[in-house]
C-alpha cells in the first residue's frame, strides 16, 4: 500500500479542511492521520493517508492543487518511504522544558542547541513571543523525549545554564507532574 | 499534547504560591531493637534508622528535582519509645533520645519523631519512664519530637496523665528557658493520635504500622489564597458553595503532588507508601500563610466573628478534594493554625483579634488544637492542664483529633514576644484569662470515661 505525505500551508479561512477532505474522499483515499494548526492567521495541515492502487501521486496532487489553489493555499506531496526511527523513543522519559523571559532572536535555536547535543527529541514546540515585560508573554515550552541513557543532570546542568546566559527562566520537569496535577 | 495553560497555570504554583512538599516522613518499625541491655538497644536503633533512611534525603531531593517540587522537610518517626524502651528508667530514655538524635543527624533529617507513649487508658511503667526523660531529652538533643496520646474517643481521657503532661510541658520550658521554652515546641499532647501523621512534633509510627513506610504532608495556603484571590478579583459571581469548589479543586492539586512524589520516593526506597496528610500547614513566610486565606475571604483577621465558620468551610472543602485526590488519606489531614508558624496569624494574636479562648472554639472545627500557642510563663500547672483537658475534651466528644504543643515562655508574660526561629517562628505571648488561684478540678485525676456512642446531639 502506498502512502503519502501531504502538507497544506496557507492564509487560514472557513473550508480548507472541508476542500481537502473532499478531494480525498473523491479520489478514494484514506486519511490515517492529520495534524493541523494556526499560528497568528496561517494555516498548516498534515495528512498521511493511503492511496488506492489504480491512483498515482502525481495525479492525487494536480487534483489537491486545483482544488486548493483558489483558497490560496499551497501543497506539498511526497511519498511516506517505510523506515527504522533515527530516534528510538522507546526508552526514554517524556519531559517539559518552560523557559520565560524576554524576547531576542535565536532563543529557540539556542535552547535547541543544547536539547539536540544531548540526543535528546523534541516532540512538541509551543512558542509565543508578544515581546514586552510580562514573563508568561514570552514563553517556550519544549515537550521532550529524553532517553535513558542521557545523563539528566549534565542536561539540566547545561541547559540551566545556557538559559541563565540567555536571561530566561527554565523549568525541566517530568511530564507527570502536568498530569497528574491537571487530568483526572 | 499538553496545553499552554496546564503547564503555565503548574508554573504559577510553583514559582509564585509557595507550592511544595512540605515533609517526607519515613516510619521505621524500631520494635526488633528491643532489648534489656541498653546498649545493644542504642547499636540496634542507630544502625536500623541509618540502614533505612541512609537514601531518603537524596531520594527525596532526586525525585523534588525531577518533578520541580520541592520537598522542604525529610524527617523519620519511629515506634513509640515507651514500648521500646519499657524495660529502662528515664535517664536510660534520654539516653536513647539521643541516639534518635544521632542517627538523625546522620542521615541529615532534621527531625525525627516517635519520643512518644500512648497512656489514654493507663500509664505502664515504660511509659511513666518516658513523660519523666522527656523535658531532658528535649533539652539535650535538637531534633527529637516527643508526643503523649493522653485520650481518645474509645477510652476517654486520662486526667492523671494530663496532669502529668502540665508539669511535663513546665519542666521542658523551663530546661530550654535561655531559648524561650523551645523544648515545648518539640513536644505534642494528643487525643486521638493518628498512627501515621507525617507533621511534627506528632510524629510517630503506630503499632499497626509495616516495617518501614513513606507519609507525605504536602502544604498549600499560599496556592488556596492565590485561587481565592483570583476568582475574586476575576468579576465571576463567587458564592460560598462556588468558593468551596475552588478550594476543593485546589486541594486536589496540590494531594495529587503528594501522592505522586510519595509513591515515587517509595518506590525508590523499596518500601511502602502510607499515606498522603492534607493538611494546608504553614511557614512563616508571606504567602505561605492560613491565616491569610481568611482576609481573601473578606475578613478582617483570623479571630473576628465568623472565622470558625470559614475555616470550616475551607477544612472540609480541603478534605472534600484530598479524598478524592489519593486513595490513602491520613494524618491530620486538614488547616494547621499555629500561632507563631504562620505570620498572619501571629499578627492576629498580637493585633488583639485572636484570643487563646477563639483559638479553642476553632480547634473545635480545624484538624489540630491548640499548636505553637505561647502563653505566659508563669502560667500554673492547675492551668496548664484544664487548658489541655479542655482540647482533649473536644476531640474526643467530636471523635477527632485535637492536640496542645503550648509553650509557658519561661520569665516572659502576655504581650511580650518569644523567638523560636526557623519555621518554628514567633509569637506574641497570648494571654490567659481566669488563671488566678487553684484549680483542684484538675487534681481530682483518674479517668473521664468514654462518651457514648449514640443520641449524637
Amino acid at each position: 500500500m502506498n502512502k503519502l505525505v501531504i502538507s497544506v500551508l496557507g492564509p487560514d479561512r472557513p473550508g480548507i479542511i472541508a476542500a481537502v477532505t473532499r478531494i480525498l474522499f473523491e479520489q478514494d483515499c484514506n486519511i490515517e492521520n492529520v495534524s493541523q494548526t494556526i499560528l497568528q492567521s496561517e494555516f498548516s495541515g498534515i495528512f498521511i493517508i493511503s492511496l488506492p492502487e489504480r491512483l498515482q501521486p502525481e495525479a492525487l496532487e494536480a487534483h489537491l492543487r486545483e482544488g486548493l489553489t483558489p483558497l490560496k493555499q499551497q501543497i506539498s506531496v511526497k511519498r511516506l518511504e517505510p523506515q527504522r526511527p533515527v530516534f528510538n523513543g522507546q526508552h526514554a522519559e517524556p519531559f517539559v522544558i518552560t523557559t520565560m523571559g524576554p524576547d531576542q532572536k535565536g532563543l529557540v535555536a539556542k535552547i535547541t542547541e543544547i536539547i539536540a547535543l544531548h540526543g535528546v527529541n523534541v516532540t512538541n514546540l509551543q512558542a509565543v513571543f508578544k515581546g514586552g515585560d510580562n514573563p508568561t508573554d514570552n514563553v517556550m515550552i519544549y515537550e521532550v523525549d529524553v532517553p535513558s541513557e542521557v545523563d539528566q543532570q549534565r542536561l539540566r546542568n547545561d541547559l540551566t545554564a545556557r538559559a541563565r546566559d540567555l536571561g530566561l527562566q527554565i523549568s525541566i520537569q517530568h511530564r507527570q507532574i502536568f498530569e497528574v496535577l491537571n487530568r483526572i | 499534547m499538553l496545553n499552554e495553560r496546564e503547564i503555565l497555570s503548574t508554573l504559577e504554583m510553583l514559582k509564585n504560591e509557595h507550592l511544595d512538599v512540605r515533609t517526607v516522613t519515613m516510619g521505621i518499625n524500631l520494635f526488633d531493637c528491643a532489648s534489656h541491655d541498653l546498649e545493644c538497644v542504642k547499636d540496634r536503633i542507630f544502625s536500623k534508622i541509618t540502614e533505612y533512611a541512609s537514601r531518603l534525603v537524596l531520594v527525596c531531593d532526586q525525585v523534588g528535582d525531577k518533578y520541580g517540587i520541592p520537598v522542604v522537610n525529610k524527617r523519620i518517626a519511629v515506634s513509640p519509645v515507651a514500648i521500646l524502651g519499657a524495660p529502662f528508667e528515664a535517664e536510660s530514655m534520654v539516653e536513647i533520645a539521643k541516639i534518635l538524635n544521632q542517627a538523625a543527624k546522620t542521615v541529615g533529617v532534621d527531625f525525627i519523631g516517635g519520643f512518644s507513649a500512648l497512656v489514654e487508658k493507663g500509664i505502664a511503667k515504660g511509659d511513666r519512664m518516658l513523660i519523666e526523660a522527656i523535658p531532658q531529652a528535649l533539652a539535650e538533643t535538637q531534633r527529637v519530637c516527643a508526643s503523649v496520646n493522653v485520650a481518645s474517643t474509645r477510652a476517654g481521657i486520662n486526667m492523671d496523665a494530663v496532669g502529668l503532661m502540665a508539669q511535663v510541658i513546665k519542666r521542658a520550658a523551663g530546661l530550654s528557658a535561655d531559648r524561650d521554652g523551645i523544648g515545648c515546641a518539640k513536644l505534642c499532647v494528643f487525643a486521638n493520635i493518628p498512627q501515621d501523621i507525617p507533621f511534627m512534633a506528632g510524629a510517630y509510627l503506630g503499632i499497626g504500622e509495616a516495617e518501614a513506610v513513606i507519609n507525605v504532608g504536602v502544604s498549600g495556603p499560599g496556592v488556596v489564597k492565590k485561587a481565592i484571590d483570583r476568582a475574586l478579583s476575576s468579576g465571576a459571581d463567587m458564592d460560598l458553595g462556588r468558593i468551596s469548589e475552588l478550594i476543593k479543586r485546589t486541594a486536589y492539586k496540590v494531594t495529587r503532588i503528594g501522592e505522586l512524589i510519595g509513591r515515587e520516593v517509595a518506590e525508590n526506597l523499596n518500601t511502602q507508601f502510607g499515606v498522603v496528610d492534607l493538611s494546608l500547614a504553614p511557614t512563616p513566610n508571606v504567602g505561605d500563610s492560613v491565616g491569610e486565606i481568611f482576609q481573601s475571604l473578606g475578613l478582617h483577621s483570623i479571630g473576628v466573628p465568623g472565622t470558625t465558620v470559614a475555616l470550616a468551610m475551607i477544612n472540609d472543602a480541603v478534605k472534600k478534594g484530598g479524598a478524592f485526590a489519593s486513595s490513602h488519606v491520613g494524618g491530620l489531614s486538614g488547616a494547621f493554625i499555629p500561632v507563631s508558624e504562620d505570620l498572619n496569624i501571629s499578627d492576629a494574636a498580637a493585633g488583639g483579634y485572636l484570643s487563646l479562648e477563639k483559638l479553642e472554639a476553632l480547634t473545635s472545627v480545624c484538624s489540630v488544637g491548640l499548636d505553637m500557642v505561647a502563653i505566659p510563663g508563669d502560667t500554673s500547672e492547675d492551668t496548664l492542664a484544664g487548658i489541655i483537658a479542655d482540647e482533649m475534651a473536644i476531640g474526643v466528644i467530636n471523635k477527632k483529633t485535637t492536640a496542645c504543643r503550648i509553650i509557658p515562655v519561661p520569665g516572659k508574660s502576655a504581650g511580650e514576644h518569644a523567638y523560636f526561629g526557623g519555621l518554628l517562628g514567633q509569637s506574641v505571648i497570648m494571654a490567659v484569662k481566669n488563671r488566678e488561684g487553684g484549680n483542684p478540678f484538675m487534681r481530682l485525676g483518674g479517668r473521664i470515661p468514654a462518651p457514648i456512642h449514640s443520641l449524637n446531639n
